[in-house]
């Protein structure tokens, strides 16, 4: 196993295992980079993993405290765990339902598309679609996603029966999607065996991972390191404002400072803001790259909302791979439609454990019981849209210190009236298409913990607008990166992995080819 | 139409709480005295009324309120001040009175932490008893017995199969 020097001021520090970080990391190790990967959490294996909604959730789950406000539903329903990401060896690759969406062209232009919307600080990605899209192959193929490169689509399953049915009979275009999940065996890695626990760790491979696949990959070049339980607290910077080294914590407790040639964050979009927020010093007293002020701002979350409905008839949507479902009408700007961007409709399955816990936390009583009695017979159907970036939608650092020392972040997010429209829009179509298929009683399900985190170390155009710029380099730090979905400048509608991979990968382009020019 | 099904936990989790039927059920208890197990009973049976539904599996998920209760003081303190609450709002004790108090009282106490407690660990554990999957249908762990491909994933029959390559 390669093992780097803790003063070996060579290597590439990236902070964090999941799709941005975990990618990248293979990414440049095959690209002859010397990289240490700093992850959280533990590093299990398949074999650990349960098919069990919440022992999945307590084994993979970032369950430090964190405090909530605003008027989203969220602060009032998951107060003390409002975003929901992984701290475990390939973050939250390894609870993901593996949809793979890409940005369409006028998700990357929000502000001149959508014009000025008051309230909100939308801004126009300094990349285009056509700058993307080879990074979209890049990364489908090595994901194998269906309906891509050749691979198959999911088949068919019960709760996909009826949204089918329902979204047929509306004239909708449907069909199972996109997902990287084995359809057919591939790279390795058999078909899924529809065992319907893609979200608790996966305990086939048949689902992308960087688990089981980019960290493997990265740790055979013989140029990456691994070291798990290893929770970074602070990025350190050199006289010229250059990050030197990375402090973290080891599983015994004991602390180390990782000297660095660049720094990558990683960690999900909450722990990435958090620690730039942190890193204060004289030099950056408001957090390192914070010069304009937008770290932890313009936290995005997706507008994600799930309606359950009743049929007479058993429906058993529990079987099979959860989200194989999806509906692309609805992904346009269409301004008649009274607000801006567009939705993804998905198919969604939950076992009752967290149907229960999620169809409405605070629900309870006879009516409540009557529909939750009828889960044989319940289906569910998702969307995924735009919300809007404010300002001060953002993460900041509270006063209360975690176990580590560093401050506990506080979530503030505030539903813009675009954010309503929107939502409501897409609950009536979720509803219409189950009614549709002949259901006898729909609920609308708010939306549970955040899981798309996105945003709030955006890369922009101007360094006056953003954190980062179009490969996620900081402006005000340039061997500082940004490698998960906190770098997107807006977040569109669809599910965010497919995109944080493709940036990885063209990140990982650029950073070596910076590198071999002796300029990082 | 589907055969009847059977709801499997995890092989690698622990088994369910056996605890013994009728009234001695709460000796099996760490922390609750009886009257506070009981109360929490017919505060479950309330809460999430499925008649259906035999009490060992209330009292299971109350032995999980107590596992919680043993473990840190400050649920053990919310547990207790439930009761209390319940208890307090009517001339008569929470567990003697009819559905329709019951259901007055918890209303009136849904703004407190005790009643947020109380209510989301009922949510968390009666939902996720065995007992209770098998009863509403969720067959629950498939990995172990090679997933759904060959046990129903796709054997929903009552609407027209969506073409092939859909």
């Amino acid at each position: 196993m390669t093992a780097y020097e803790l003063d070996d001021d060579g290597v590439i520090v990236i902070i964090g295992s999941g799709a941005g970080g975990g990618t990248l990391a293979n990414e440049l190790a095959q690209r002859g980079v010397k990289v240490v990967l700093l992850e959280a959490g533990r590093h299990l294996t398949a074999e650990d993993f349960v098919n069990d909604e919440w022992g999945g959730y307590e084994m993979l789950s970032w369950l430090d405290k964190r405090t909530s406000s605003g008027t989203w539903r969220v602060a009032k329903d998951h107060p003390l765990t409002p975003s929901w990401s992984c701290q475990v060896v390939g973050g939250t690759t390894t609870h993901w339902s593996a949809c793979c969406y890409r940005f369409i062209a006028d998700e990357l232009r929000a502000r001149t598309v959508y014009g000025d919307i008051p309230g909100t600080t939308l801004i126009d990605w300094p990349i285009t679609l056509d700058e993307l899209n080879p990074y979209y192959d890049l990364a489908e193929a090595k994901m194998g996603v269906t309906r891509t490169n050749g691979l198959p689509g999911l088949p068919p399953n019960n709760n996909f029966k009826v949204m089918y049915a329902g979204a047929r009979a509306l004239g909708l275009n449907v069909s199972t999607g996109r997902h990287a999940i084995n359809t057919i065996p591939y790279d390795g890695r058999p078909a899924t065996i529809q065992d319907g626990f893609t979200i608790t760790g996966d305990k086939t491979g048949s689902r992308w991972s960087t688990l089981n696949v980019e960290i493997p990959k990265g740790l055979a070049t013989g140029k990456l390191e691994l070291r798990s339980q290893a929770r970074a607290v602070l990025i350190e910077h050199d006289a010229a404002g250059k990050a030197s080294a990375v402090v973290y914590v080891d599983g015994a407790g004991l602390t180390h400072r990782q000297k660095a040639r660049a720094v990558v964050l990683a960690g999900n979009c909450v722990e990435s803001s958090r620690l730039l927020l942190h890193s204060k010093s004289a030099r950056f007293p408001d957090g390192l790259a914070n010069g304009h002020g937008h770290v932890g701002r313009h936290y995005l979350r997706h507008l994600i909302q799930t309606v359950w409905s009743t049929f007479d008839k058993p429906v058993h949507m529990h079987r099979g791979e959860i989200m194989g479902g999806m509906i692309d009408d609805f992904v346009r700007h269409d301004p008649s439609r009274g607000f801006a961007g567009g939705y993804y409709i998905e198919m969604n399955s939950m076992g009752l454990p967290t149907t229960a816990a999620f169809m409405d936390p605070g629900w309870w009583g006879r009516d409540f019981a009557s529909v939750i009695e009828q889960y044989s017979k319940m289906a569910g159907i998702f969307m995924s849209g735009e919300d809007m970036p404010q300002a001060d939608n953002r993460i900041t650092l509270t006063d209360e210190l975690d176990a580590f020392g560093v401050p506990v972040a506080n979530i503030h997010y505030d539903d813009h009236p675009n954010d309503l429209k929107l939502r409501s829009h897409g609950y009536k179509v979720l509803t219409s298409i189950h009614k549709a298929a002949g259901a006898k009683r729909s609920v609308e399900a708010p939306a549970y913990p955040a899981s798309h985190n996105l945003g709030s170390n955006r890369m922009s155009a101007r360094p006056e607008d953003g954190v980062l710029d179009g490969h996620g380099q900081a402006w005000e730090v340039p061997n500082l990166f940004i490698a998960d979905g906190s770098n997107f400048a807006t977040g569109g509608a669809c599910n965010p992995t497919l995109t944080i991979v493709a940036l990885a990968i063209r990140q990982a382009d650029f950073m070596a080819g910076q590198m071999a020019a002796g300029e990082l | 139409m589907s055969a009847a099904t059977t709801a499997h936990k995890d092989p690698k989790l622990p088994p369910p709480l056996d605890l013994p039927e009728g009234p001695e059920w709460v000796a099996a208890l760490k922390l609750f005295d009886a009257h506070t197990a009981e109360t929490l009973v017919a505060a479950a049976r309330t809460l999430y009324p499925h008649d259906g539904l035999p009490e060992r599996v209330y009292r299971r998920t109350v032995a999980h309120f107590d596992a919680m209760a043993s473990k840190a003081p400050g649920a053990a303190q919310a547990f207790a001040e439930f009761v209390d609450l319940v208890d307090g709002a009517l001339p008569l004790i929470f567990r003697e009175l009819s559905e329709g108090y019951r259901v007055q009282v918890l209303k009136g106490l849904e703004a407190s932490t005790a009643f947020r407690l109380v209510q989301r660990s009922c949510v968390r554990f009666l939902y996720d008893d065995v007992e209770v999957w098998q009863a509403f249908g969720y067959e629950g762990a498939s990995v172990h017995l090679g997933g759904y491909v060959n046990r129903g994933f796709n054997d929903l029959d009552w609407l027209p199969d969506p073409p092939p390559g859909v």
